[in-house]
């Protein structure tokens, strides 16, 4: 090798060395910018909203203290809060071993599934609410009775409509996009099958297989899952209003109806209260996963 | 009376038969391979044996008792598969601890054991490392350790090494072997890896299309195969194609040359055979001027040129074109390969005693199974 080449060789890796920095550090420093002003303008767009209604909602100052000594509101405050609740163990319960039945057993069911998960998002609220009420009302056509294989006359004797049992059912119906999609990613995302074949290898059955083997691998899912159940019945009027249970949308609805500064304060009551629920199960969640991950870092040690 | 036995085991996937009347008997403590290109239904024997699919037909026997029907959580077999399968929430130790859990073993003894499982696999300090934290080989170490740990009467293989870097695969490959006789586990093992398979079984099951072509020990599937299948997939191999001119004295007519083997007593003149000579039994010297050199003994000599010379370390692997439709391989010491060079001239010579000499009959079929083995 010449001398040239060795000199340019130990030389260019200097150049090298600087030339992406003096080039990388202003680009680095526009897109923060560009980024930053998108969160801005994101922020801005979410929050004043909020903001007006609240400045609104404080015009009168009577509003304020009227609104907790109004016993409707914490009624109809519990009566979600427990509906939301029920909704969100049913449908957690009822979906969670199915999807993971699917994917183990009949995974080409699977597009099937998926459809049939999607149906709630295509039809209307109102449709399904009207639906319920008339045929557990005693008025079910035949039809029904033999597509439902028996079930909706047996529960039309337990009187059942415009019950909250039913509201829960029908909420954990609407909420069935949100809860499968979650849990069968995670599904996918984790090797499901082959980990099932290991725990049955080792004497594992299918109950114990699921519970402590794949539920705790799908936890991120399940708990998505649960966020995003809770947070639609919190927030659900259609079917609620068509069944007259007194859940809070409805009540926020009423007091907007004549009293609009007390309305746009429990609005953002209502929206604070939500946001308290869903950052309880994210730190719930973090704490979980925290303690499992500083378990990890004694154990490095 | 064997320890494990398969008895006609088929299984059908639709139209598509995977297994085809497999027969296979395991001695209590042997380590027997299934060896075979994908698709050839190796891991859809071991499969059957852990109880993850079910047999279209025949019968599976551990013991004498018939398991066939048993579900797999019920049947004595620790499983390690490919992609390692630890449970990714739990620590190594608890990993190799929860089959014990299920069989309700007090806790003091668990914990014993899991040490002594962990000391076993050469990983004591790792035990409340979580998988992710650790590398792949010692990912199959835990693996291993965890099958282990139920005392299982089988253990089973699934492609234990394919997804591991070749150092890894032979130093973890002595270890399953070194601990499978430690124990005198009774061992199935399925890898697509013939040097991997002849290196650890006692016993090899070549296999084919469904169906076991030569179960043999792993010297004897190398220097003595019994069908073209296996001869072709273990180890590579110079074919020849001829037509047997005196089956008493081995004088073979190949397309242009005609090749000395030993006296063939299972074979009548004139039947079609295919002679096969591993690249290690050739030997090279620089061609002469007549292109025979002394032809007087009954060696083979081949003359051609080298198209390709490859230095392998130990050994140095030379292409030789003898003519447009024949290439044949050797594999020569690399001391004695220092002076040969691409578009030399040179002979391959090989004794009559380096051929093989199996049936053509039939043999297209057979051809056209090796060649689907290759392009996998």
């Amino acid at each position: 090798m010449s001398i040239g080449g060795t000199t340019s060789g130990i030389s260019q890796p200097a150049v090298a060395d600087n030339l992406p920095a003096r080039q990388g550090r202003p680009r680095g420093r526009r897109s923060f910018g560009t980024s930053k002003i998108m969160l801005i303008l994101v922020m801005l767009y979410l929050l004043v909203p909020l903001g007006a209604a609240l400045w609104f909602g404080l015009q009168d100052p009577t509003s304020f203290p009227r609104i907790f000594s109004d016993p409707d509101f914490s009624q109809t405050f519990f009566t979600s809060l427990e509906l939301a609740t029920a909704s969100t163990i049913l449908a957690v319960v009822l979906v969670t071993p199915t999807a993971y039945w699917v994917q183990l057993r009949i995974p080409q069911a699977r597009p099937l599934m998926d459809v049939l998960t999607l149906i709630p998002f295509a039809m209307p609220a109102i449709i399904l609410a009207v639906g319920l009420v008339q045929e557990f009302n005693g008025a079910a056509s035949p039809f029904i009775n033999y597509l439902s294989l028996g079930l909706v006359p047996v529960l039309n004797n337990l009187n059942i409509v415009n019950t909250p049992p039913l509201l829960v059912c029908a909420y954990v119906i609407i909420s069935l996009p949100f809860v499968y999609r979650p849990i069968d990613n995670n599904l996918r995302a984790i090797n499901t099958s082959v980990l099932t074949e290991a725990a049955y290898s080792l004497g594992s059955g299918w109950w114990r297989t699921f519970l402590t083997v794949i539920l705790p691998n799908i936890m991120p899912g399940v708990i998505s899952a649960a966020l995003l159940t809770f947070s639609v019945v919190m927030g659900e009027f259609t079917i609620a209003q068509l069944f007259s249970i007194y859940t809070f949308p409805i009540f926020l609805n009423n007091v907007g109806q004549n009293d609009p500064h007390r309305a746009a304060l429990l609005s953002i009551l209502s929206f604070i209260i939500t946001l308290v629920c869903v950052l309880g199960i994210v730190l719930f969640a973090r704490m979980r996963g925290g303690s499992e991950s500083t378990a990890e870092i004694g154990a490095a040690k | 009376m064997p320890f494990l036995e398969l008895e006609n085991l088929t299984k059908q996937f639709g139209h598509n038969t995977a297994v085809d009347q497999v027969n296979l008997s395991v001695e209590q403590g042997e380590f027997v391979t299934l060896l075979g290109p994908s698709g050839c239904g190796k891991t859809t024997i071991l499969r059957m044996v852990a109880g993850f699919e079910v047999p279209t037909e025949g019968n599976i026997l551990l013991d004498e008792e018939d398991i066939t029907n048993r579900s797999a959580s019920k049947r004595p077999m620790g499983m390690v598969f490919q992609s390692y399968a630890l449970f990714p929430h739990m620590t190594a130790e608890q990993n190799i601890a929860f089959g014990m859990h299920i069989q309700h073993k007090p806790k003091s003894v668990i914990k014993q054991r899991c040490a002594e499982l962990l000391e076993l696999v050469g990983l004591s300090d790792k035990g409340h490392s979580y998988p992710h934290q650790l590398s792949g080989g010692q990912q199959q170490r835990i693996a291993l350790a965890r099958a282990l740990a139920i005392e299982p009467k089988v253990l089973l293989l699934d492609e234990p090494l394919s997804a591991l870097d070749a150092k890894v695969r032979v130093s973890l490959r002595n270890e399953i072997r070194r601990i499978q006789q430690q124990l005198k586990m009774t061992a199935i093992y399925v890898t697509h890896d013939q040097e991997e398979a002849l290196a650890i079984s006692d016993r090899i099951a070549v296999m084919a299309k469904g169906r076991i072509e030569q179960l043999d020990h792993p010297e004897e599937i190398y220097s003595n195969p019994r069908t073209i299948f296996s001869a072709s997939f273990v180890g590579s191999s110079n074919q020849f194609q001829c037509a047997l001119l005196s089956a008493a004295e081995g004088i073979c007519q190949a397309e242009k040359s005609t090749l000395h083997v030993l006296p063939q007593s299972k074979f009548k003149d004139g039947e079609r055979v295919l002679v096969l000579v591993r690249p290690e039994e050739m030997s090279i010297e620089p061609a002469t001027e007549d292109g025979q050199g002394n032809a007087a003994d009954r060696e083979n000599r081949i003359p051609g040129t080298i198209e390709l010379r490859t230095f392998l370390g130990p050994f140095t692997r030379f292409h030789v074109r003898v003519n447009e439709s024949m290439l044949l391989t050797a594999d020569i010491p690399s001391q004695q390969a220092r002076g040969f060079f691409a578009a030399q001239n040179v002979i391959l010579a090989f004794p009559p005693e380096a051929c093989q000499v199996l049936p053509l009959e039939g043999g297209q079929e057979e051809l056209e199974k090796v060649s689907a083995a290759e392009t996998v």
